[in-house]
């Protein structure tokens, strides 16, 4: 490692778009793989809709209606954030900040109800939309802009600079959603990406380490005056001793998923939908995927998720610059660290969280904002770069070779879009 | 600036991350593979054992009929009443909950409270037998933790009228006693069956290949022999006719003598069916009729007769010298009622006189003479074989009894204990037994099954007349049975005034003979102080029509239990036939 090589003066286009972004054919790959993981979704709530709307005394197919109208709200989001220029998105920061800030006020004042148990839904009419996924937001575009330009005034060593800002930013999301919302699922998502896009951004692994065990600390004053979460870890650690009361859930998902055995009862079979297993449509729902299509079906759900997260990685690594970059990035936390939140509560891995699984999930405002997510990453794909682009930041002691741009002459000659295809690496 | 945490560049660091992700999408891999291939057998069992649900659905129970007239009605329904019960661990405010329900279907909120305040339970009834309203009020409630179950139940359009025959259905559905116990297969039907998926409530989840869904099957209709007034009319006859006696309990049956069938039969005290479980003395649920056996006493001589005329051992028209006492076995047999003294007395005199020392003269004409080996196997053919005592009728009763015939060659004392069962001691057998023995004897020889069944008809409308059956024919023969008829019929002549008809019916035939029988002690020989009354008879015109058997348990009086208790209800049940019934004259 060349670690004393001398840093280059940032390029403008971190900033901007250089001449190695130009713009061509976007990952149409991603968006393939996100409509397989829409429709799975799709086909199970539709499999199970007609017994959970009878139990909830509505039409036949109420899931499947609003999940498809969430879907087309997705849409329009997925749209909008796939062809607004991303370099401008950082114009939205402030905007977002005082939306988040506001909803959250809002979810927080509005009393609960039996369907709403928490302060995080702000209602209007007949709609419901959790606060938590404004924040989400936000924090993504606040951070990848906040951190791209710690990385361009190379104060991602400082703790002034960079790592006080995070740990209080982090410390305010912690007692506002985990402590006054209870969102204790939304504070890990959270926390994922501030981690990953800090360390991506080159926050010094010594840092990473201290702020590691912070987060632990903060883990154990989050949970042990809670008894609701106690429970929890105490259930997830022995979820059959105690199948009728506080490991009801975890009990029942397990039972759903071990029952489904290597291909599954059969779309139309499933037991545990149906008033046995808590939220079959929403968190439960990988549960109730592993017990309709077994093993094959739920294995396959799971790599499904992995290539969903390889392109993105892809992407990622090839991103045009340090924001776009870092925005992938934090996108990349969110998905992979709320897929693994919900699926490992259900296969007994991990602690119950009120999340939802990502595409799959019945829900209107994940699934909105997942697939404005989507849109997002979708954007910068289409101005990634040909290699593996590690030149754009200049953070890192710069490695040996330097492969960026090489061949760019030749492609932007035969004005032939790239496919941010992993394959062609070789 | 060297710093141990910038060695990394962002690549590798994105890889190192990425690699983290792809560990943990295979550790979910294996997991899941732990889970549902490895495990799947465990997880298999607990999920059916909480989804699969097997439901029976109950058929309806079978109505039952009886005759009024030319016509039948239902003399047991069914009725679909209210269970309230509670989940004590469910209810907050008992007291609250329990003014609430008296608000609703009334009752006592102290009761209700008690209830609904039982420790170490999950489940209390506080009222059984609601209305449907009155379970729709409880509905709306809304009280966490109390509901109503709809609850099957017999009703009695008639009310207690012939409980003892028909029998009562328990809280677990099962017919208890009479009818309900003896057809309870048929009238219960067959169970309908749902086997499915179901939900978390309970409800059935459509399309599921192992579903399995029978529609349950009702019980068949029965149509009882019975008929509805005359039933009635021997209860107020016979709750008069003990009375009158200072008996205490006692019974009645009307036999049809051409078929068997029983046209009315009632015990004395009897039960509300409706209300069976607020009875204490579980005697009360037993048909004595066909359930108690006991010593018969004198009834048993017209079947001693006949047994003797039919053996051919002596003629109607014999006579012979009584020496008012016979010493056999060093018991001496001697007769209750006043039998006038030693003497010559014909075969009819045995009857008319009830000479317990005639009978034993019968029984050794059997023996060519005396009481041997002979008399006793043939009596015993005769008493088992012919009469078909000592053995279940088959009527179709709960809890019939069979009666005891003591066996000819085994056992001390033989010859002495033949001698008594010649005028029916030391054996038991049932009224019903006895009556249809002597249908049997003066409807020309054919025995009868006693029924109590006309037909059953069955959910799908067929229907089921096997219920009268010839048993056995020529128990006596057309000579004998005449005989014994006139003999009965002479008997009743001669004793008008003392069995206590203020008129007689010349133109019809009735017959009878009284039976003061002797109570066994438990501890072994008779009560001195306290007979049993029996009457045994027939009415009819040229043809014994109807068979009548009386029995007064134990009744205070001065004279004797046959003549004085149990002969006038003989009467009065004659005369109710004769009166209201239609019995056809002598043409």
């Amino acid at each position: 490692m060349e670690r004393q090589a001398p840093r280059r003066p940032l390029r403008a286009g971190s900033r901007g778009r250089d001449s190695s972004t130009r713009k061509h054919k976007p990952d149409y790959i991603l968006v393939l793989l996100s409509v397989l993981l829409l429709v799975v979704g799709l086909i199970v709530v539709y499999a199970i809709s007609p017994g959970l709307s009878a139990q909830k005394g509505v039409g036949e197919n109420y899931f499947v209606t609003k999940q498809l109208t969430a879907i087309g709200l997705g849409l329009v989001a997925f749209t909008a954030a796939a062809f607004f220029p991303y370099n401008k998105w950082r114009s939205f920061q402030r905007p977002l900040l005082i939306l988040a800030i506001l909803a959250t006020l809002i979810a927080l004042i509005t009393p609960v109800s039996p369907e709403y148990p928490a302060h995080r839904w702000i209602r209007f009419g007949g709609l419901s939309l959790q606060s938590v996924e404004i924040v989400k937001m936000a924090l993504l575009i606040g951070m990848a802009a906040f951190l791209e330009e710690r990385i361009r005034l190379r104060q991602m060593h400082s703790t002034v600079y960079t790592l006080r800002p995070l740990v209080v930013m982090l410390g305010v999301v912690g007692v506002i959603i985990a402590i006054l919302q209870r969102d204790f699922g939304s504070t890990a998502v959270i926390v994922a990406m501030t981690a990953a896009m800090a360390f991506v951004a080159g926050l010094p692994l010594m840092r990473v380490a201290q702020v590691g065990a912070v987060i632990l600390v903060a883990l154990m004053i989050l949970i042990l005056p809670f008894s609701y979460r106690r429970d929890r870890i105490s259930t997830f650690m022995n979820p059959e001793r105690d199948c009728q009361d506080s490991g009801y859930q975890a009990c029942q998902a397990l039972i759903a998923v071990g029952s489904g055995g290597l291909f599954g009862i059969g779309l139309q079979n499933s037991g545990q939908a149906f008033g046995y297993l808590p939220e079959a449509a929403n968190d439960s729902i990988f549960a109730i995927v592993s017990e309709k299509f077994g093993f094959v079906g739920a294995s396959f759900l799971v790599c499904l998720f992995g290539l969903f997260f390889a392109r993105i990685k892809n992407i990622m690594e090839r991103a045009p610059d340090n924001f776009s970059r870092l925005i992938v990035v934090g996108i990349l936390a969110w998905m992979s660290t709320q897929a693994f939140i919900n699926i490992g509560a259900m296969i007994g891995l991990l602690p119950l969280k009120g999340i939802t699984l990502p595409f799959i999930s019945y829900g209107g405002t994940s699934v909105v904002f997942v697939l404005a997510a989507v849109g997002m990453v979708f954007n910068i794909s289409r101005y990634t770069t040909y290699t593996v682009n590690e030149g754009t930041d200049e953070l890192s002691t710069l490695s040996s070779e330097r492969k960026v741009h090489e061949n760019r002459a030749d492609w932007r000659r035969n004005r032939r879009p790239y496919h941010s295809d992993s394959g062609r690496r070789a | 600036m060297s710093s141990s945490g910038t060695f990394l560049s962002p690549i590798q660091r994105i890889r190192i991350w990425y690699a983290l992700l792809l560990v943990v999408c295979a550790v979910f891999i294996i997991r899941l593979f732990y889970l549902q291939v490895i495990r799947h057998d465990y997880y298999q069992k607990t999920a059916l054992s909480s989804q699969l649900k097997e439901y029976q659905i109950p058929p309806e129970r079978g109505v039952i009929e009886a005759h009024n007239g030319d016509s039948t009605v239902p003399i047991v329904l069914n009725e679909k009443l209210y269970t309230l019960y509670a989940d004590p661990v469910y209810v907050k405010d008992t007291k609250v909950a329990a003014e609430k329900l008296m608000g609703a279907i009334g009752g006592e909120v102290g009761k209700y409270q008690t209830a609904l305040e039982t420790k170490n339970t999950r489940y209390v009834i506080l009222a059984k037998k609601l209305s449907k309203l009155q379970s729709e009020q409880v509905a709306k409630l809304d009280l966490k933790g109390i509901g109503t179950r709809e609850v099957p139940y017999r009703t009695y359009p008639q009310g207690s009228l012939a409980a003892q025959v028909l029998g009562f259905v328990n809280d677990e559905g099962e017919g208890k006693y009479g009818i309900e116990q003896a057809l309870d297969s048929k009238l219960k039907g067959t169970p309908g069956q749902i086997r499915a998926i179901t939900d978390a409530a309970g409800v059935p989840l459509a399309a599921n290949e192992d579903n399995i869904n029978v529609e349950p099957k009702s019980g068949e209709r029965v149509v009882l022999t019975l008929d509805i007034g005359m039933q009635k009319q021997l209860e107020d006859l016979l709750k008069a006719g003990l009375k009158r006696v200072n008996s205490e309990s006692g019974g009645a049956l009307i036999l049809e003598a051409k078929t068997g069938a029983i046209k009315a039969m009632a015990n004395y005290p009897t039960f509300n069916p409706a209300e069976f479980y607020k009875v204490e003395d579980g005697n009360r649920f037993t048909n004595g009729t066909v359930s108690s056996p006991l010593e018969v006493g004198s009834i048993m001589k017209p079947l001693t007769a006949a047994a003797a005329l039919d053996l051919g051992v002596v003629h109607k028209d014999q006579t012979y010298y009584d020496p008012s006492q016979y010493k056999i076995d060093d018991a001496i047999v001697s007769n209750i009622e006043e039998d006038g003294g030693a003497g010559t007395r014909s075969v009819r005199d045995i009857l008319q006189l009830s000479l317990n020392t005639g009978a034993t003269w019968l029984l050794m004409q059997m023996g060519g003479g005396e009481i041997n080996q002979q008399a006793r196997e043939r009596w015993h053919t005769y008493m088992v074989g012919h009469f078909l005592l000592g053995k279940q009728t088959g009527v179709e009763q709960g809890y019939e009894a069979s009666g005891l015939i003591p066996d000819p060659n085994d056992g001390f004392g033989l010859n002495i204990s033949y001698a008594n069962t010649s005028f029916g001691q030391g054996m038991t057998a049932t009224p019903l037994q006895m009556g249809a023995a002597l249908a049997s004897v003066v409807n020309g020889g054919t025995y009868y099954k006693p029924h109590l069944i006309e037909k059953t008809i069955s959910s799908d409308g067929k229907e089921n007349k096997d219920y009268q059956k010839i048993v056995r024919e020529h128990v006596v023969n057309k000579e004998v049975s005449k005989t014994i008829k006139e003999m009965m019929e002479y008997t009743i002549e001669k004793n008008s005034m003392l069995y206590g008809f203020k008129r007689s019916y010349p133109s019809y035939s009735i017959g009878g003979k009284t039976g003061t029988a002797e109570v066994a002690k438990p501890e072994g020989g008779y009560r001195s102080d306290v007979f049993n009354g029996m009457f045994m008879g027939f009415v009819g015109g040229n043809e014994p029509q109807y068979v009548i058997v009386v029995r007064v348990d134990t009744p205070k009086i001065s004279g004797y239990a046959g003549s004085e208790a149990a002969a006038p209800l003989f009467v009065d049940l004659t005369g109710m036939l004769i009166n209201n019934f239609g019995v056809n004259p002598r043409s």
